[in-house]
């Protein structure tokens, strides 16, 4: 009977990659490349960047499955959320401070006219600025719970903090955010 | 009841626009791990919790396994050379008065 891929949860995913499956690997990133990429992206503001965190963090999941361990982490997405924020983290330490240049103007909406696209442009520049020079704990807190594919609650396991601990953190980023923008606000 | 209008932060950061990933990112990293071998390390532990999953044995099965396991480490451990002595017996009954006898 041929096996149903699609029908797996992640922790059986990653039973089967254990056993050295290729076949699960490959349901497995695809089905999540996409979501980590994001969360890369909001870290990192370069896509060629992102990508190598996303593919680094899947290679060495590949290399070694043992890594995650189904009894002592209950999702593999909260444990992977961790393994690719370290990343980016690691990757912010080794490099220069995030340097925002002309290319994030090209990534206006389409939508907008040529006047608007350009304030919003120059708005979301800015405002990435300010977010790299969040301490690390506030940044993160900010890019988990303003990603859409997680909850608040997974986004306080993450972090391995309680969910009041998690909105103190965000609400001190809004509130030094507001601060720093308040011309553009 | 008045919501409050949503504030131009939150806005702001909802709005964070995010460059699309390279439709192929996904092939990229499949491809790469292909080429890649794993890291084998062998765990005694996680060959026995293995072994049991694919089994699917209940639950009394891993008591009887580990009772049985315990037996034959205890057993194995025993000196060979043991052997029962009667002397420590004759000495026992030597503080028992003649007539009480043994138990």
């Amino acid at each position: 009977m041929p096996v149903a891929w699609p029908e797996k949860d992640d922790e059986e995913l990653l039973a089967l990659i254990q056993h050295g499956s290729q076949e699960a690997f490959s349901v497995l990133v695809q089905r999540h490349t996409e979501r980590f990429y994001r969360l890369a992206y909001r870290y990192l503001q370069s896509k060629e960047t992102a990508e190598d965190v996303v593919q680094d963090a899947f290679v060495k999941l590949w290399e070694d499955p043992g890594k995650w361990q189904a009894e002592r982490n209950n999702k593999f997405t909260t444990w992977f959320y961790r393994v690719v924020v370290n990343l980016c983290l690691d990757w912010q330490k080794k490099k220069k401070p995030l340097e925002l240049g002309d290319q994030e103007l090209s990534i206006a909406d389409d939508r907008d006219t040529p006047d608007s696209a350009m304030i919003h442009a120059q708005e979301q520049k800015i405002l990435e600025k300010e977010i790299a020079a969040l301490p690390e704990r506030q940044r993160t807190a900010l890019n988990l719970c303003f990603d859409e594919g997680l909850s608040n609650h997974e986004a306080a396991e993450v972090m391995g903090l309680k969910l009041k601990a998690l909105q103190s953190l965000v609400m001190r980023a809004k509130t030094t955010l507001k601060e720093r923008l308040k011309n553009y606000l | 009841m008045a919501t409050h209008p949503k504030e131009k932060i939150d806005e702001m950061l909802d709005a964070r626009r995010i460059q699309p990933a390279s439709p192929d990112l996904a092939q990229r990293i499949i491809l790469k791990a292909q080429m890649i071998p794993q890291i084998q390390v062998f765990s005694l532990a996680r060959w026995i919790k293995q072994t049991f999953a694919e089994l699917h044995l209940p639950n009394p099965a891993y008591v009887l396994a580990g009772t049985l396991m315990m037996g034959f480490v205890v057993g194995l451990n025993v000196p060979a050379d043991t052997v029962t002595d009667n002397a420590d017996a004759v000495q026992a009954l030597s503080f028992v008065d003649p007539d009480e006898g043994l138990l």
